[in-house]
């Protein structure tokens, strides 16, 4: 019989200043050792349970609360936040805002430091750990030159480095691609063979179902259904989709696409007629220069990050664009909508030729984190700013044709994240871009909200709009990419049209 | 919130808003570059910019310590940039009178929020102290240097030992301005989307 | 060859330093006793390998001095080179100070100078609070790169014609992430044990080295002639 080490007991909470409770009576009693995994909708109160065990809720995030939570022996109501720092890690969702030095090594000790430990023990301890999790190749770097995978390795690092005994991992996975979540597996892996106890809330479930040991279906802030590891693994897709999960298995087909491990499948589709993207070489490294920069061509070979000499896009169509973080994507997309002004590449449409600037107008990129991209204090005044002759009827129709128009006097940051992306997507309708591009608009989003979106760029592409997006997410693709494009090292790799 | 100490979170609130008030001191500050007339409009230009994230920060703590944690980090970072630190006494007695005056208020009185962030604005002028303290020496080096009294009187015609008491009323007044600018735009943004 | 200094001595340095360019040389010897103290920061840069850094700071100061010793005995006339005289006297008089401060913020580690601050015994709260500001200015950087991005898509650059807007425009997405992204690290932080009541310990071990007394002892003697110079002379 194992021990129990933590304990909720029906615990009924709501966020000051919400309409309604964000966990209802929820009891849950975790082993010591087990590895748990806390799957459902967004909003539905996984990451407020990851909260209660770690003491964010009640002492950091304020609200109502009743019932009782035990970790490890302590009453969370009254044990501090600071007491808890040895004895329950969390790695969080965003690689980019949790941490709190500037280099790898500053955040490894950072806990350790926290806790008053001595130095001698600390440095010890960041070497066992960096040998552990191997991770020779980033001490002392930067945090800001690494990759999210990278990152979210070190905020793993840095968690371990306080010697938990139990370690939560809130939706880690959101922002990585293949080969990160392939080495986060490792990782988790690694803790539960050290007999951590390890609860993992996320979204994305397929790497994890050969981990976990009993899955929690969470809805409504309640706990609805509970599975053990077989079966989670034995549930069907339509199962998952009616509860609004996603699948626990992926398609070989993706995995091998995504993750860069299929050098073969190259092939290249014909397009006969389209958006011709010509001459895009650029690099961020420049030669020197004295008088004037000089243009990237084709004959800067390999010192180009970027280099695609032609390549037409299907217009009308939904086109994913693949390929591992780091090894271009983003800078194609800069480049296509005109970000990187070095970049010489000219957009040929209609016999139409976009060169430089031009290229702004005719295409519009909807960013990763669309709060860049919001300036305005209400979504009719966002869209009006990217018109020209500030037509207050079309406005109203391309909001209605979005679903905002019951929104035009709100402020866009109060909306939720999908409504965001909508209120950009509106405005670059209202720019009269016709090529637009998104950058992994579907990082963290769980089923239903990615099928949203999904349907969401189908219907714009169908009404003409040309349709290019970055992406890690396989079932994405499945929904709504006609083709998919993969980068490799800045070269274009393949071109397939996909069957659908 | 009860708790009437700073904690790790404040401390927190605080560096970044630092941070933020240091990269409009700085943004401003390049200006600056362009010709000596434009360093004399700081007194116009940080009060008023700088209102946008100080206004948000007033309402974020309202603890006592918020804004003397605040002039004591300018302080060091002006020392350790190179600007000096002979202001240090006018920023961190700016921040700690600016602290007791928002506390005075409970930091929820609008007129002492502003009357605060003008006080506070006092900081700015320790930008000039380098500058004023060598000026007077440094004149007369000029003029014994052979400068003509024309060129050194223009030189330092913006900016001298008299000026100073002008620039600090300027700075506390365009400090109040910019606190009702600021607050406009925290009420336009900030608290209609909730965040407040 | 590496040279570490503790940070102590650099803060030191940026003390002397900030205290000599608020005194003008007068005599041929405090010139060569500044220049001399100027210097010091320029090799330590080319020590350290930053070697554009030192030739961009030499090129810039000498030329400067050059300019400023050249039109020194002319009574300078016409717009031109009194602009010019006026610009470069400051630059000569004042760089000095930002040489060794970039000297000093390039080459010190963030968790160096924390430590430095610890060691002398600077309240916990703000050395907390100072880290963050370090910390979160290449995050403003990130941040407001990708603002202006967006605001290129939008044609927004110029506000829409109107100052107000220029600054609105790029404010207001930038506050909205950083107080984001401030929560988000917040809560991070406080599980790892941030604000507790233990003291913190920090695995820099910061040393003082011969190099470190030397330069120590070069800075005040030259502060002292200043003084000297100034007060008594």
């Amino acid at each position: 019989m194992m021990q129990t080490i933590a304990q909720i007991k029906n615990v009924t909470y709501r966020y000051k200043g919400a309409a309604e409770n964000s966990l209802d009576r929820v009891s849950l009693s975790i082993k010591k050792g087990e590895t748990l995994l806390l799957c459902g909708a967004s909003g539905s109160g996984k990451t407020s349970v990851i909260r209660l065990l770690n003491g964010l809720i009640p002492h950091y995030y304020h609200g109502d609360m009743t019932g009782e939570v035990t970790v490890n022996g302590h009453d969370i109501a009254k044990t501090q936040l600071y007491e808890l720092a040895g004895v329950v890690g969390t790695v969080f969702q965003n690689p980019r805002s949790q941490f709190f030095s500037v280099d790898t090594d500053g955040e490894i000790v950072f806990g350790p430091e926290n806790i008053g430990l001595d130095p001698k023990e600390i440095n010890a301890r960041k070497e066992i750990i960096a040998k552990q999790m191997k991770l020779d190749k980033l001490l002392g770097r930067s945090l800001f030159e690494l990759s999210g995978g990278e990152k979210q390795r070190i905020a793993c690092a840095s968690v371990a480095a306080l010697l938990p005994e139990i370690i939560l991992l809130d939706e880690p996975s959101s922002n990585l691609d293949m080969e990160a979540i392939g080495m986060l597996h490792d990782i988790v892996c690694d803790w539960k063979r050290q007999g951590k106890t390890i609860i993992i809330s996320e979204h994305r479930l397929w790497y994890l179902k050969d981990l976990v040991d009993r899955v929690i279906y969470m809805d409504k802030g309640k706990i609805s259904l509970q599975w053990s590891s077989k079966e989670f693994a034995e549930l069907s897709e339509t199962e998952t989709r009616r509860l609004g999960l996603r699948p626990t298995r992926i398609n070989e087909h993706y995995l091998a696409l995504l993750s860069e491990q299929d050098d073969t499948r190259k092939g290249h589709v014909d397009i006969p007629e389209g958006i011709l993207l010509k001459d895009f070489y650029f690099s961020y490294h420049h030669k020197p220069y004295i008088f004037r920069k000089k243009k990237f061509s084709a004959a800067d070979g390999d010192a180009l990050s970027l280099s695609i000499p032609e390549l037409i896009l299907p217009k009308g169509k939904v086109t994913a664009v693949i390929g591992s973080n780091g090894t271009g994507k983003s800078t194609f997309l800069r480049c296509v909508c005109g970000l990187e002004k070095d970049c010489t590449g000219v957009i040929i449409s209609n016999g139409k030729e976009y060169r430089k600037r031009q290229r702004i107008g005719f295409s519009y990129m909807v960013m990763q984190d669309v709060n860049h991209q919001l300036f305005t204090d209400n979504v009719e005044k966002e869209v009006l700013l990217s018109m020209k002759d500030k037509n207050e009827k079309r406005c109203h129709e391309i909001l209605d044709t979005l679903g905002l128009i019951e929104y035009k006097n709100t402020h866009p940051m109060a909306l939720s994240g999908g409504q965001k992306q909508r209120v950009a997507i509106a405005s670059a309708i209202a720019a009269g871009a016709e090529l637009l591009l998104f950058d992994e608009p579907t990082s963290g989003l769980d089923y239903a909200h990615m099928e949203k979106v999904g349907d969401f760029l189908r219907q714009l592409a169908d009404s003409g709009s040309t349709v290019l997006v970055s992406t890690h997410d396989p079932e994405f693709i499945e929904q709504c990419c006609d083709y998919t494009l993969r980068i490799k090292k800045g070269r274009l790799f393949s071109f397939q049209e996909r069957n659908r | 919130m009860n708790d009437k100490k700073l904690q790790a979170k404040d401390f927190i609130t605080i560096g970044i808003f630092t941070a933020l008030l240091f990269v409009v001191e700085f943004a401003c500050g390049i200006l600056g570059f362009i010709h000596p007339y434009i360093v004399a409009s700081y007194v116009v230009m940080i009060p008023i910019v700088g209102s946008i994230p100080m206004m948000l920060f007033y309402t974020k703590i309202e603890k006592f310590g918020m804004l003397s944690i605040m002039s004591v980090l300018l302080a060091i970072i002006m020392f350790v940039t190179g600007m000096g630190y002979l202001g240090a006494p006018l920023i961190i007695a700016s921040g700690v009178i600016a602290d007791l005056i928002a506390k005075s208020g409970g930091y929820k009185s609008f007129k002492k929020t502003i009357i605060s962030y003008g006080v506070f604005c006092l900081w700015i002028c320790a930008n000039y102290f380098p500058v004023v303290v060598s000026a007077d020496s440094y004149r007369k080096n000029l003029i014994d240097g052979g400068y003509s009294v024309e060129y050194c009187d223009n030189l330092f015609r913006a900016i001298n030992s008299k000026t100073i008491a002008v620039l600090l009323v300027l700075c506390f007044v365009f400090g109040c301005v910019g606190a009702l600018i600021g607050k406009t735009i925290v009420k336009k943004h900030f608290e209609k989307a909730g965040i407040v | 060859m590496s040279l570490k200094l503790d940070p102590r001595t650099k803060l030191y340095m940026i003390f002397v330093v900030s205290a000599v360019v608020m005194m003008s040389a007068t005599a041929p010897f405090l010139w060569a006793v500044r220049i001399t103290m100027t210097m010091i920061p320029i090799l330590l840069l080319i020590v350290e390998k930053h070697y554009a850094a030192a030739f961009r700071f030499l090129i810039f100061y000498g030329t400067a001095l050059l300019l400023t010793f050249r039109f020194l005995s002319e009574q300078s006339k016409g717009f031109l080179s009194a602009f010019l005289v006026g610009y470069c006297s400051i630059i000569v008089q004042f760089m000095p100070a930002m040489i060794t401060a970039w000297y000093v913020v390039r080459t010190t580690k963030i968790g160096e100078f924390v430590c430095a601050m610890q060691k002398m015994h600077i309240l916990d709260g703000i050395t907390i609070s100072l880290a963050v500001v370090m910390r979160f200015f290449p995050t403003i950087k990130e941040e407001y790169a990708a603002i202006r991005d967006a605001m290129k898509m939008r044609g927004i650059m110029l506000g829409g014609g109107n100052a107000a807007g220029m600054i609105e425009y790029r404010m207001i997405p930038l506050l909205f992430s950083c107080v984001n992204i401030g929560d988000e690290l917040s809560a991070a932080a406080v599980t790892r044990g941030l604000g507790g009541k233990v003291k913190r310990t920090s695995v820099q071990v910061l040393k003082m080295s011969v190099a470190d007394y030397l330069l120590m002892f070069l800075f005040t003697a030259a502060l002292a002639v200043f003084v000297g110079s100034k007060y008594i002379g």
